[in-house]
């Protein structure tokens, strides 16, 4: 009896001990970029504390914007390593969650959720970005409110619009924002403007969209 | 029986209670997105003529196949996109924005940006996404 016993507790100990566990430095990564940053990486680093080799069977991101690359498909005992996520910032923004699932065949922890957010600077906060008349409406000016952010002082704003048949006047209202009044020409046929939008200290740009609608406006 | 039944159902309503309180901004079954702005394909197809389709898909996925008719809008290339999709719109239409599947998020985040940057009205996100109309639609 007391063989079995010992047999037992020993079967047990080597089960627990030969076993694979690929350890985390961390499963959540926050990155801040900068306005002028394409992209933002997050390197994921691991090691395999266990005394089996750890093999990835799959790395998936939660959003075509975001690329996930493991050094090696397998890792030895004792080996460290990353997974490298490259999201794409593109022109997103506001805070971006983006996730990249590892699959392995560590029967203990078989998936692993590592979590990449990446908060934007959003410079310039633009409402709305799209004012329009119906055609036939009276061609009164329509306000789009811009907010800079507390960190990106503005004192002064350029808008041009890309049609003579739009105007735009830009008034300062104090505490970093603006308005800029919107007019048309008149509203008698189906025209667009876009509206380029420029700070003095910043090379980026910004949009906004003006047009004539053909349906008659209820804004 | 009874007693004991109570007791224990009682235990483990408690840890429940704490993660619940704990955990309050992040119930996973709390929809991001409120069930009155998203569509179902057969929805939206009765719609017909009076929906617009946004494909919020990266350029490549797009350019391989799409919903007939759907125009391009995604956050790659916002700036350039969106006006092309603002000469389409018209009041009196329903948005649809749809991308790969039920777990992406980029149809939400368009969706998003349209009602609160560009303030439209009617803007819809396809349940199942594109997998849904290719499953829907063989």
């Amino acid at each position: 009896m007391k063989t079995h016993i010992f047999a037992f507790t020993l079967s047990i100990i080597i089960c627990m001990t030969a076993r694979a566990e690929l350890k985390w430095d961390q499963t959540s990564i926050e990155l801040h970029p900068t306005a002028a940053d394409k992209q933002a990486i997050g390197h994921f680093k691991y090691q395999n504390s266990g005394s089996k080799p750890v093999r990835f069977k799959s790395v998936r991101t939660s959003c075509g914007c975001t690329a996930a690359q493991s050094q090696k498909e397998e890792v030895p005992p004792g080996e460290k390593g990353e997974i490298t996520a490259t999201f794409n910032i593109g022109e997103r923004t506001g805070t971006q969650v983006k996730t990249v699932t590892v699959e392995t065949d560590d029967p203990e922890h078989a998936t692993t959720v590592l979590t990449l957010k990446a908060v934007i600077p959003q410079q310039l906060e633009i409402t709305p970005t799209f004012v329009f008349w119906g055609q036939g409406e009276a061609p009164k000016p329509k306000t789009i409110v811009v907010r800079a952010a507390k960190d990106f002082p503005v004192k002064h704003l350029r808008v041009t619009s890309s049609s003579p048949d739009f105007q735009a006047k830009v008034e300062e209202t104090g505490n970093g924002q603006f308005k800029i009044d919107v007019q048309p020409q008149d509203t008698k046929r189906p025209i667009a403007s876009t509206l380029t939008i420029q700070t003095e200290d910043s090379p980026k740009i910004f949009y906004a969209t003006a047009r004539i609608t053909n349906a008659p406006a209820i804004q | 029986m009874v007693r004991q039944v109570l007791i224990v159902a009682a235990l483990a309503f408690v840890p429940g209670l704490g993660q619940a309180i704990y955990f309050r901004d992040k119930v996973s079954w709390q929809s991001p997105v409120p069930a009155s702005e998203m569509v179902t394909v057969a929805q939206a197809r009765a719609w017909g003529g009076n929906a617009i389709w946004v494909d919020a898909r990266p350029d490549n996925e797009f350019a391989r196949d799409h919903v007939p008719g759907a125009l391009s809008l995604n956050e790659d290339r916002w700036n350039e996109l969106l006006p092309q999709f603002l000469a389409a719109w018209s009041q009196e239409k329903k948005v649809v924005v749809y991308c790969s599947s039920q777990s992406c998020n980029a149809s939400r985040e368009v969706a998003r940006r349209l009602r609160n940057e560009a303030q439209l009205k009617n803007v819809f996100v396809l349940e199942g996404g594109w997998e849904e109309w290719l499953r829907t639609n063989r």
